[in-house]
């Protein structure tokens, strides 16, 4: 039965007839309907990646815009010498433009006479202490401001900020900067200049002008090579936005057909305005200029929306070739084409006649060209670490933050620059401190605080920030010397409870062999003449930096004393318990020692450490605020024994080159030197100021010289330039100290009959009490004429009284 | 308070009414204490500071405290040495959101004052009783009362109302 199967399935088929022409072409077309199907599917599908890019783009976050710092704000009042500020460079750093006349002064303008110096002040905004903008006269004397009033007014003013300086950024990886532009906020007359060169028709066309494609078309076949570009607005925008700038036929379609689905789903002012937002106009050093609002700061030192028409042009002038244009690079070209500009405007009918002679009878005004700021790159990062961690990198890279630093502009330049001399000076004098490894070259880091209040004023991490990022004030522990010692000696002085102090300044130690059994076997201290020098003043010891008697001290004060003391004055790091602790082992932080000489700069009060006062966001919001902060740790009488301590090492001591080299005024320090000579130190203060210098290699290694030699020169030359070679102010002892002589050799008090007698300083009541060996006559009497003990009296009787009267 | 913060105020406290005993208390009281007093003291750079200072009271006076506070911070800027500042910033704090950030302030103020030599009747009365104020916010009533009774003592006209004004600062 199945064969008639078989029989059907081996059947021949019958042969197919050839198609006919008619079945030709339904076959062809119906191909053509599936590619076309084909192709519409695939292009609708590339149209629609290409729309889903437009639309995530541009309804997220348009632009990255990276957080600025801002320094300190320059302050001027009557009584300054404005070399001392550095006016005139101060200006130029904040873009102003020095103008030839008074007339017309606008913001942003200055000019310097002999006696007079007219400033038109730029605002500035703060949400808490905006700064309008203000037109001043600055009367002087010599360089010294006599007066300061407002331009055509009468009324004196008693102090005006010039605004804080830009010091850095945190970018992203392509290193754009802008300042983001409402559309309402810029000129029409740049509105019209930029549409007049870039898209005459931007008003009418949908994305892509085919009219002016065709010109393009033309004149670029004509002169056989591509002269003139056909791109709109919206086009060049998709093109910075979207693409690449390879020269393809497929990126030309892409971004034609992105123009139009952007113009589609887009209002024309949205697109305007990220255009002049996004567009590329200059280059500050390795940083890009983008869009109108950064360019106004960066060409004419002017917020965008005080640009004249002659302004606006040049700039619209710049945008098709910002490098070879350039106004401060070629300002030939850049007028010419300023005024090729100014006539389109004209044609146009964007500006009249008078518009026009008026802006081409200009000269180009200029801001001064400002560099980008390198010095403070230590500084950014160490702040970066200060503000809270909800401003992660992305956030400070993108989000167009205003932070408002610290830092003063002058001194982290004066700081620059002595690391960088000093570190090259002692190359010079010691070759074999030379490196030809950029990445093993001697390194030091110089940090500056406001002892009051804890501000960094300056800070240099290192030697050459592109070398190495490492920040060595901050970051880097390193073993402390005898910059720790002054903490041992403030423990000694300090009373405990009702009992006296251990030691006075007067109190004699014993510089003798030491022995010190740890449970690592014995320490013996050696000092670093490797001498011992016997019996010897508390004063003295510190100012010749003797390691043995400070280690018996220690021993004598109880080395967890002495902790609970560097604690107390701002030390965090580990502080191992162990004998050697008192000559320096402990390996610190710069910045902490900074923070702990603040300390006693500053009476016994801590201060917190403070990089910035606020972070504010665009909209003008307060975001995040440190506050000025301390703490008293200390009694004032104490902090004020271990400052006259640290003057003595400046007036007979390790540090005593400081006075040679004519540093005048009040000043106190320490040097240190770690074991080998590894770590050279230097710290010190003056009533306003306190900085830290270390040198030393990252990979440990002998310096060969003793911190006086290597630290102390750097020191010196910041200090010097900070202060004008003076510190200002003085130490003075509060009423809890009274000053009374001594004999040298025995620490008694010098009354009638003693030989030898020195001035020093006591917490009231721990005076000697008795007389040198030759003296001593009236000694009991005389100590109660001391002027300590009639104050204290007094101060005692009316203390009880006021103890008893308030039942406390 | 802690140990040392209590041991701290008590010598702050001793050295003050003795630098006003010895500057010459009568039982009566003394003067009443205003900055404007001492506006043309020190060198420029102070008076320039003291002069913000007085803008700051001013402001505090209109009772814009946010415009008094940057100006008390860069008449610090400009001097951290000028004692006047922390004096007035004390002030400010003691009637804000955070009066226990006033006692370094005042701290610092009689430090300072210290280190120039003694401290007027007047300008004791204020640190008293600014204190006074700090710890009565902080709920230490007895401390408070007799630190306030003492300034009463010292400058009675201003301190009757256990308060500095900003007004009777300046």
């Amino acid at each position: 039965m199945p064969r008639a199967g078989r029989r059907s399935s081996g059947r021949r088929r019958p042969r197919r007839s050839e198609p006919t022409p008619r079945r030709r072409l339904h076959l062809a077309a119906l191909a053509l309907v599936a590619a076309s199907f084909a192709l519409g599917l695939g292009a609708g599908r590339w149209v629609a990646a290409l729309d889903r890019l437009v639309v995530e783009r541009f309804e997220g976050r348009l632009f990255r815009v990276p957080s600025r710092v801002y320094s300190a704000p320059t302050i001027l009042y009557p009584g300054l010498d404005v070399r001392r500020v550095e006016l005139r460079e101060t200006l130029d750093r904040l873009g102003y433009r020095r103008e030839p006349t008074a007339s017309d002064l606008a913001p942003g303008g200055y000019v310097w006479g002999r006696s007079r110096v007219r400033i038109h002040l730029r605002p500035f905004e703060h949400p808490t202490r905006p700064e309008p903008a203000r037109d001043i006269e600055i009367r002087l004397v010599g360089s010294r401001i006599e007066a300061i009033r407002s331009a055509g007014g009468e009324s004196e003013l008693g102090a005006v900020l010039l605004e804080p300086q830009v010091v850095g950024a945190y970018y992203g990886p392509d290193r754009e900067q802008r300042e983001l532009v409402r559309l309402e906020d810029v000129p029409q007359t740049l509105v019209d200049a930029i549409l007049a060169v870039e898209d005459q028709r931007f008003a009418e066309h949908h994305g892509i002008d085919w009219r002016r494609i065709g010109g393009a078309f033309w004149v670029n076949l004509r002169s056989g090579s591509i002269r003139q570009g056909g791109s709109t607005l919206t086009q060049q925008l998709v093109k910075n936005f979207f693409l690449t700038p390879e020269r393809t036929l497929r990126r030309k379609a892409q971004e034609a057909v992105m123009a139009v689905l952007l113009e589609a789903r887009y209002e024309k002012r949205a697109i305007l305005e990220s255009y002049l937002n996004e567009i590329y106009l200059g280059q500050r050093g390795s940083t890009a200029i983008h869009g109108v609002g950064e360019a106004a700061r960066f060409y004419f030192g002017k917020p965008v929306g005080s640009l004249s028409a002659a302004d606006s042009a040049l700039l619209a002038a710049i945008i098709s070739s910002p490098g070879a244009s350039s106004p401060f690079r070629n300002p030939e070209r850049a007028r010419e084409r300023r005024d090729l500009v100014l006539a389109l405007m004209h044609r146009q009918g964007r500006i009249d006649d008078a518009t026009l002679e008026e802006a081409r009878a200009g000269e180009l005004v200029l801001a001064s060209r400002t560099r980008e700021p390198r010095e403070a790159r230590y500084f950014l990062d160490a702040l970066r670490r200060q503000i809270p961690e909800v401003y992660d990198a992305d956030a400070l890279t993108s989000e167009g933050l205003r932070i408002h630093s610290t830092l003063d502009v002058r001194l982290q330049q004066a700081a620059t620059r002595a690391l960088r001399e000093g570190l090259a000076e002692l190359e010079k004098r010691m070759p074999s401190l030379r490196s030809d490894e950029p990445t093993r070259a001697l390194q030091g880091c110089l940090l500056a605080l406001r002892p009051q209040t804890g501000e960094v004023l300056a800070l240099v991490g290192g030697r050459e920030y592109s070398v190495s990022q490492f920040d060595r004030c901050t970051q880097a522990r390193r073993p402390a010397g005898s910059v720790f010692k002054p903490f041992v000696y403030v423990a000694a002085l300090e009373p405990r409870g009702k009992d006296a102090p251990f030691v006075t300044l007067a109190s004699r130690l014993d510089d003798a062999p030491l022995t010190v059994a740890t449970p690592v076997g014995d320490w013996a201290p050696a000092n670093y003449d490797h001498e011992f020098h016997g019996e010897v003043s508390v004063r003295e010891a510190i100012e010749r930096s003797l390691n043995v008697a400070t280690a018996r001290l220690a021993q004598q004060v109880g080395i967890e004393r002495v902790v609970r003391m560097a604690r107390r004055l701002g030390i965090e790091s580990p502080l191992p318990g162990v004998p050697s602790l008192a000559i320096g082992t402990a390996d610190l932080a710069p910045i902490e020692l900074a923070r702990a000489y603040a300390t006693l700069a500053n009476g016994g009060v801590r201060p917190e450490i403070r990089t910035f006062e606020d972070v504010v966001d665009p909209a003008q919001g307060t975001l995040a605020r440190r506050a000025i902060a301390f703490e008293r740790v200390l009694d004032p009488g104490v902090a004020y024994l271990a400052v006259s301590l640290l003057e003595g090492v400046v007036e007979r001591g390790t540090a005593r080159g400081l006075r040679a080299a004519g540093l005048a005024g009040p000043v106190a320090a320490k040097t240190g030197t770690s074991d080998e000579e590894r770590d050279a130190w230097f710290v010190g203060f003056t009533p306003e100021l306190v900085a830290v210098v270390w040198v030393g290699f990252d990979e440990p290694r002998s310096l060969g010289l003793p911190a006086s030699h290597a630290a102390l020169p750097i020191w010196l030359r910041f200090v010097k330039e900070a202060t004008g070679g003076r510190a200002r102010g003085a130490f003075v002892p509060p009423p809890t100290v009274v000053r009374a002589d001594v004999d040298p050799e025995s620490g008694a008090l010098a009354l009638t009959g003693c030989p030898r007698r020195v001035p020093e300083f006591f917490l009231q009541g721990t005076e000697p009490a008795r007389s040198c060996p030759e003296g001593g006559f009236f000694a009991r009497d005389r100590q109660r004429d001391l002027p300590g003990h009639e104050r204290r009296g007094i101060i005692d009787r009316l203390f009880d009284r006021w103890l008893r009267g308030n039942a406390l | 308070m802690s140990v040392l913060g209590r041991g701290s105020l008590l010598l702050a406290l001793a050295a003050l009414v003795g630098c006003a005993a010895v500057g010459g208390l009568g039982p009566r009281g003394a003067e009443p204490f205003r900055l404007s007093e001492v506006a043309e003291e020190g060198d420029a750079r102070q008076r320039a500071s003291t002069r913000l200072v007085l803008d700051g009271l001013d402001a505090d006076a209109a009772l814009q405290p946010a415009a008094a506070l940057p100006l008390y911070e860069r008449a610090l800027q400009l001097d951290p040495t000028n004692p006047w500042v922390y004096l007035a910033l004390a002030r400010h704090q003691a009637e804000g959101e955070a009066p226990h950030s006033a006692l370094p302030m005042l701290d610092q103020a009689q430090a300072l004052l210290q280190g120039r030599g003694e401290i007027a009747p007047g300008v004791a009365a204020h640190l008293l009783g600014l204190r006074g104020v700090v710890l009565r916010a902080e709920g230490e009533q007895d401390e408070s009362m007799a630190l306030l009774r003492r300034a009463r003592e010292l400058s009675p006209t201003v301190w009757s109302d256990a308060r500095l004004e900003a007004q009777e600062l300046r």
